[in-house]
């Protein structure tokens, strides 16, 4: 039995992300076939009038060309197109210019800010795919999609770090934009100006937490260093 | 009594994208005494050939995985390695002297391991290990430990940690020119990731058996307790390896 345990292979559902190895040999291909693309993309342009709604993914459906059954291929529903919208939009980062010789925040900072404008055309719906997203059997998909858009994010602009930062710049990053995503709901400013603001807030307050955390530990480690060669020289045979 | 059609069933991949994760495991080929040179692998023609232009297929999840979880293993045990050798070194140094060019020589090859595998993490966009800090906490302690218990015990150390590396790495380079020799028999180009990760592995997992040697060298079998050391240790090392590929 421990045996059988034991030898049991990683299994993918321990680990918080499901990205995996990433290769440059191939292109990526979209996790969605052409039938899933179509009808996801026609009901998400009818999300501005019918909401996250089954009534929109039907329409989608019917727009699509397929009959309305069809949207029993979606079993999650209308979280289907919040899923859908999520996906796309984070791939679409890839795509997104950024300026040379900017420095790794401010490229951080324009990324999710392209993020957040994608969700622009959809903002009066958007709190309706925030309740999605909370109901319970659509957490643990909304949050992977959290991580892997801080992950997308991270990489595109070029983080290099693999060791426990890894861990805490993406907590850093999807805490920041998730609060900036649910603070644009309600924000009436001309081209989310607000929104702007206040993400750059939280971006900066991240930073401030990363640099304190990091400049105490560096500390410890500086002092512990130093006692343990004081007492070497001392004499101590340690 | 007519055979059952097979269902052409397109809409089947759809909804269940996979039903059978089979993972490659790792086979490993175990190295137990310094002397045995690994066994010598097929040497396939991907590996001196430069790119053609042959129909390529993208690797499957499994292999993602496998590489994924590879890696990041690999990565923490340089990370280790380079702490052990970091925490021995004060105190080997000091009572004998003779040593500090091989504790540095070590020492620098494991580091330049360490930069390789944090450089491929980066890259290929994988997960480091959630246990960093208990690994750099407990690799320290080892390397200290062992070098407090004396020059025989810190080499004896060396060698059990190589052993079981020597092994882990054999291990990973057997299963990626399985995966090259079958891209060969179906007539694929292996591409250039592949083939240089296995001459990274090979280069490392060279490196790595010479430390056992030099280990055994310094006089590592007779260390106070050898037997039970090598087995704490060897066994630490699984152990570590096992949770590094899942978390």
């Amino acid at each position: 039995m421990i045996r059988r345990v034991l030898h049991r292979p990683p299994s993918p559902h321990l680990v918080f992300t499901k990205s995996t190895y990433h290769s440059y040999e191939h292109e990526r291909t979209s996790p969605f076939t052409p039938p899933e693309d179509a009808v996801l993309s026609a009901g998400l342009a009818q999300v501005p009038k019918l909401g996250f709604t089954v009534d929109a993914l039907a329409q989608g459906a019917r727009d699509a060309g397929y009959r309305d059954v069809s949207i029993n291929l979606f079993p999650a529903g209308p979280f289907a197109l919040v899923h859908y919208h999520l996906v796309t939009q984070r791939r679409a980062l890839a795509s997104k210019q950024l300026e040379q010789g900017t420095s790794v925040d401010s490229k951080i900072r324009k990324l999710a800010l392209e993020r957040l404008h994608a969700n622009a055309g959809i903002i009066d719906r958007w709190q309706e795919a925030l309740a999605l997203m909370a109901t319970p059997s659509h957490v643990p998909s909304s949050i992977r999609e959290l991580s892997l858009l801080a992950d997308e994010i991270l990489f595109l602009v070029g983080d290099q770090s693999v060791n426990t930062s890894w861990y805490t710049k993406r907590l850093a990053l999807s805490t920041a934009y998730a609060s900036s995503e649910l603070f644009m709901t309600t924000d009436k400013s001309p081209n989310f100006t607000e929104t702007e603001a206040f993400l750059s807030r939280r971006l900066l307050e991240s930073k401030k937490l990363g640099t304190s955390i990091h400049s105490t530990t560096t500390w410890l480690g500086v002092q512990s260093m130093g006692l343990v060669n004081g007492l070497r020289s001392k004499g101590l045979r340690i | 009594m007519h055979p059952i059609p097979r269902l052409q069933t397109p809409i089947f991949d759809f909804l269940l994208p996979s039903l059978s994760p089979q993972l490659c495991r790792v086979s490993r080929a175990s190295i137990t005494t310094s002397t045995a040179s690994p066994p010598p692998e097929s040497s396939p023609q991907a590996l001196q050939s430069t790119s053609k232009a042959q129909r390529r297929r993208p690797l499957s999840r499994e292999q993602k995985q496998f590489l994924d979880s590879a890696l990041r293993v690999n990565h923490a045990g340089e990370l280790a390695a380079t702490l052990i050798y970091t925490a021995q070194t004060p105190p080997i140094v000091k009572s004998h002297p003779h040593l500090r060019s091989l504790m540095h020589h070590m020492y620098a090859q494991e580091a330049s391991h360490f930069t390789t595998f944090s450089n491929l993490l980066a890259k290929h966009r994988i997960r480091p290990t959630a246990m960093y800090p208990v690994w750099t906490v407990a690799a320290t302690a080892l390397g200290w430990g062992t070098a407090m218990m004396g020059r025989e015990a810190a080499m004896a150390c060396t060698e059990a940690v190589e052993t079981e590396i020597g092994g882990h790495y054999n291990g990973q380079v057997r299963v990626l020119l399985k995966w090259v020799k079958e891209m060969e028999d179906r007539g694929e180009e292996v591409g250039e990731e592949i083939t240089e990760l296995v001459r990274t592995l090979k280069r490392i997992r060279d490196e790595e058996l010479e430390h056992l040697d030099e280990a055994v060298e310094q006089d590592a079998k007779n260390a106070g307790g050898y037997t039970f050391l090598n087995r704490v240790v060897r066994s630490g090392c699984k152990g570590a390896i096992w949770i590094s590929e899942r978390i």
